[in-house]
């Protein structure tokens, strides 16, 4: 019997449980609440999930505690935020406190519980999008159109007292456009699209967010129609800027291809090569050696232009030829003067001594005792008191010591210079005494460098003192000054006499006419007959002084009182240099009375002219 | 008399060079006394540079918190630690629009600075503290030092609104006190980083106060409720 009853009673709970399950009536099961937002910071809801549904009616309730309380409260709204929701008014919300919620699930089996969740309503905000989006197209006159939109914050912000603080974004595209353009609008409510597609259809959507928290969802799509007249002014800008650089950059490339080189140039200035002062490399390159060393040695001599004028020329005689007036007339300077000297042509040396005519005359214009009677129609223009300069006398001492080799007591002085004040004479002197300096002779080499010195040094002190063709005459003039009456002519060599090696030769006063003029010759020995051979003159010499200038451009020469011996100016066959003065040295020499015999004086192959005979002539 | 000419040059150069190293050192603005119209426009100044040193402190206060909690704390319920762990809690601190616009001004500027200073402590300390941590974080310790230098310069310019605002108001040296560094120092881990966590979760909070209250008086003040 107690058997039947158990299996009974087991069979009747299994039966009922069966049907239980079958009807599937179970307690609820938990809920989760997964969501929480406030959109404006006075109010939040949250969201929860139920559970499993027990079959039955479940009950939901949301239990909450705020941070600093322990009363446990229930949710006030549970309607406002829809099914399942809790929703929290202004009331019930405060900032930065921890609310602690749960949601408890209940049905006629059973209830269960959510897990708790800490809310703090300072980190749920979330707006609501933006209101009222409006887009249109601006299309001002005198400015470029631009899409103009408009939009207003959502409702149940504040903003007015600050508690809330919205910040906006926008978004747009072309309506089959795969990617959004997104801009950034800050806190304004208004926004201006400047770059658009013509004739296109856009779509503008704006969406917002606190200063801290999350953005709003995207704001209902605005469509706009871009109309086909919207002129893009940009690219017009941009073709004629294009057009502008073009014509520039044509414009810099031709300005270059014409001046490149100067342009170059000028950036990159030539480095300038090795420079010797007065070297001229071209010379070098042309073999005018010369020149080259003239530039060398002799380049506090530089020519001047106001020697061009002058009008006496450099006559050299070749000794070792015939005795024939062999003037070497250079181009430039045409020599108008001849100067009666005769050098030894076995004496080298003597080409580069006080002899030669050049160094002599820079040389003597110092130290010129001897008087020595020279005639240069053309030179002098204007007569010139003479300056005492009897400081020539003892240079002229002292170069008589330096050059005892020549010159039997100053025999220097007894040369016959002649002046050129041709600029390029003068630089040719030069020449001629450096290329004596390198002569093959050492001893008038050296005494050739100290000539060349004092001729330079001379030639430098004439040249230092004035310039131009008034300085020329007065540098002659000056010579004569300087000579005291004497007359010293300073002879600036010719180039070409001493470039040809050839000895040195001096003209001979051909006659005297009686307006005093001097018509020179070069000494013809067969008809002096006198022997080729110099000889070193006896005694000293002495010059005539020119004791003034006529209107002619006519030396009158004058004795030295103080001369000892007396150079007696012997006539000879007179060779035409093809100048004027050798017609009227014609004419002086047929005027020319004085004895001949008397007044030349043979010493060593020098004849001079006697000053004395030329009184008598002119007297 | 020549303005070029060389001993004008020199004094003209010196004159210029000592201003520029004078220059270096002078103070801002002064505060212009009283309700004078022109110091609306100094205040406007004032409150604007404020607004934005609260709004970058917070911004960094609440990337320096989600840091530690994803590096340290995360998932493991460090949360249920922070309830009334802030030091500032005992202060009557509006918690809504309406309480907040209750409020007085003065009062209002008040707690403010009360809040800001009682913030000098604990950013110092913890400051200390993260550099003194093995394997430093180095995006924390970073951020903690701004935090710590924008704050000093944020209640430098809250005084200086209260003292042209309200010129009268006396100096109220009174704010609370954080005795958190022992908590910060403890050798179990797990108590040392519900320390650091609460404090990290405080400063967040505190910093969006102080921002939303400077909002709040921003437009209050300056554009009287009209934002």
């Amino acid at each position: 019997m107690k058997e039947n009853v158990v299996s009974a009673t087991v069979f009747t709970l299994l039966l009922f449980l069966n049907t239980c399950l079958l009807n599937g009536q179970l307690p609820p099961g938990k809920p989760e609440i997964f969501k929480c937002r406030s959109p404006n910071k006075e109010t939040f809801t949250c969201w929860w999930r139920p559970g499993t549904d027990g079959g039955l009616p479940t009950n939901y309730s949301l239990t909450y505690h705020r941070e600093g309380e322990t009363l446990m409260h229930e949710c006030p709204d549970y309607i406002t935020g829809g099914p399942n929701s809790c929703h929290f008014g202004k009331q019930y919300t405060s900032m930065w406190r921890t609310y602690i919620m749960m949601v408890n699930a209940t049905n006629q089996m059973g209830s269960s519980f959510s897990d708790e969740l800490y809310v703090d309503v300072t980190y749920i905000v979330q707006p609501d999008p933006p209101l009222e989006l409006t887009v249109e197209v601006k299309q001002p006159e005198d400015r470029k159109p631009y899409l103009w939109m408009k939009w207003s914050p959502p409702t149940l912000i504040d903003l007015k007292t600050g508690w809330f603080t919205l910040l906006y974004e926008i978004r747009l595209k072309p309506e089959k456009a795969a990617e959004w353009e997104t801009h950034f609008a800050g806190q304004q409510t208004e926004f201006k699209i400047l770059s658009l597609h013509p004739g296109q259809k856009y779509l503008v959507q704006v969406r917002c967010k606190p200063d801290h928290g999350y953005w709003s969802a995207w704001s209902p799509a605005t469509f706009i129609q871009i109309p086909s007249d919207f002129i893009m002014n940009d690219t017009t800008v941009w073709i004629s800027v294009a057009v502008l650089s073009a014509v520039i950059c044509l414009i810099i490339v031709w300005a270059v291809a014409l001046k490149g080189y100067s342009m170059v140039t000028c950036i990159f200035p030539p480095v300038p090569g090795p420079k010797i002062k007065g070297f001229d490399a071209h010379l070098l390159e042309k073999g005018k050696s010369e020149e080259l060393l003239s530039a060398l040695g002799c380049q506090d001599f530089p020519p001047t232009s106001d020697y061009e004028d002058l009008l006496v020329e450099y006559l050299e005689v070749d000794d070792s030829e015939d005795q024939h007036l062999m003037s070497v007339h250079s181009k430039e300077h045409p020599s108008q003067g001849m100067k009666p000297t005769y050098l030894d042509p076995d004496t080298d040396s003597g080409r580069g001594s006080c002899d030669s005519p050049s160094l002599l005359s820079e040389k003597c214009e110092e130290p010129q005792a001897n008087p020595s009677t020279f005639y240069d129609p053309e030179v002098i223009e204007k007569p010139e008191n003479p300056e005492t300069t009897h400081t020539w006398d003892p240079q002229c001492i002292s170069m008589e010591g330096k050059i005892p080799y020549f010159h039997a007591g100053g025999s220097k002085c007894s040369t016959w210079p002649l002046i050129q004040h041709n600029p390029r004479s003068s630089y040719h002197n030069i020449t001629d005494v450096c290329e004596l300096a390198v002569g093959p002779a050492d001893a008038p080499a050296t005494l050739l460098d100290e000539a060349g010195k004092d001729a330079l040094k001379s030639s430098q002190t004439i040249k230092s003192r004035e310039e131009g063709k008034a300085a020329q005459q007065r540098e002659v003039e000056s010579f004569h000054s300087k000579t005291d009456q004497d007359t010293p002519w300073l002879l600036p060599q010719e180039k070409t006499p001493f470039g040809s090696a050839k000895p040195l030769d001096y003209v001979e006063i051909h006659k005297v006419n009686k307006d005093g003029a001097l018509s020179l010759l070069p000494k013809q020995r067969e008809n002096s007959g006198q022997p080729e051979k110099p000889r070193a003159p006896e005694n000293s010499k002495e010059y005539a002084k020119v004791s003034e200038v006529m209107d002619n451009n006519i030396l009158v020469l004058v004795p030295d009182p103080h001369a000892k011996n007396v150079a007696c100016f012997e006539e000879s066959a007179k060779e035409a240099p093809p100048s004027l003065e050798q017609n009227q040295a014609e004419k002086d020499l047929a005027n020319f009375t004085a004895t001949p015999s008397k007044c030349r004086i043979q010493l060593g192959g020098l004849d001079y002219l006697d000053p004395a005979c030329f009184t008598h002539s002119f007297h | 008399m020549n303005i070029k000419g060389s001993p004008w040059k020199g004094s003209l150069l010196l004159l210029l060079v000592s201003n520029l190293l004078l220059c270096q050192n002078v103070a801002p603005l002064p505060v212009c006394p009283g309700g004078a119209a022109r110091c609306q426009v100094t205040l406007r100044d004032l409150f604007d540079r404020a607004v934005v040193l609260s709004h970058y402190i917070h911004n960094l206060s609440s990337e320096m918190f989600s840091e530690f909690d994803k590096r340290y704390t995360h998932g493991r319920g460090f949360i249920t630690r922070t309830i009334n762990s802030c030091h500032t809690s005992s202060l009557p601190t509006p918690e809504d629009k309406e309480q907040a616009q209750q409020i007085n001004q003065k009062d209002f500027l008040s707690l403010i600075v009360s809040i800001l200073r009682s913030w000098n402590e604990p950013l110092y300390h913890l400051v200390t503290e993260v550099r003194g941590m093995q394997e430093a974080p180095e995006a924390i310790l970073s951020k903690a030092v701004e935090i710590e230098e924008q704050t000093k310069r944020l209640l430098e310019g809250m005084e200086l609104i209260v003292s042209q605002v309200h010129p009268e108001t006396k100096e109220n040296e009174i704010y609370p006190v954080w005795s958190g560094l022992p908590s910060l120092q403890m050798a179990d881990e797990e108590s040392r980083l519900s320390a650091y966590y609460n404090l990290l979760h405080c400063l967040r909070r505190d910093s969006h106060k102080i921002d939303n209250y400077l909002k709040l008086l921003k437009c209050r003040i300056i554009h009287n409720n009209n934002c």
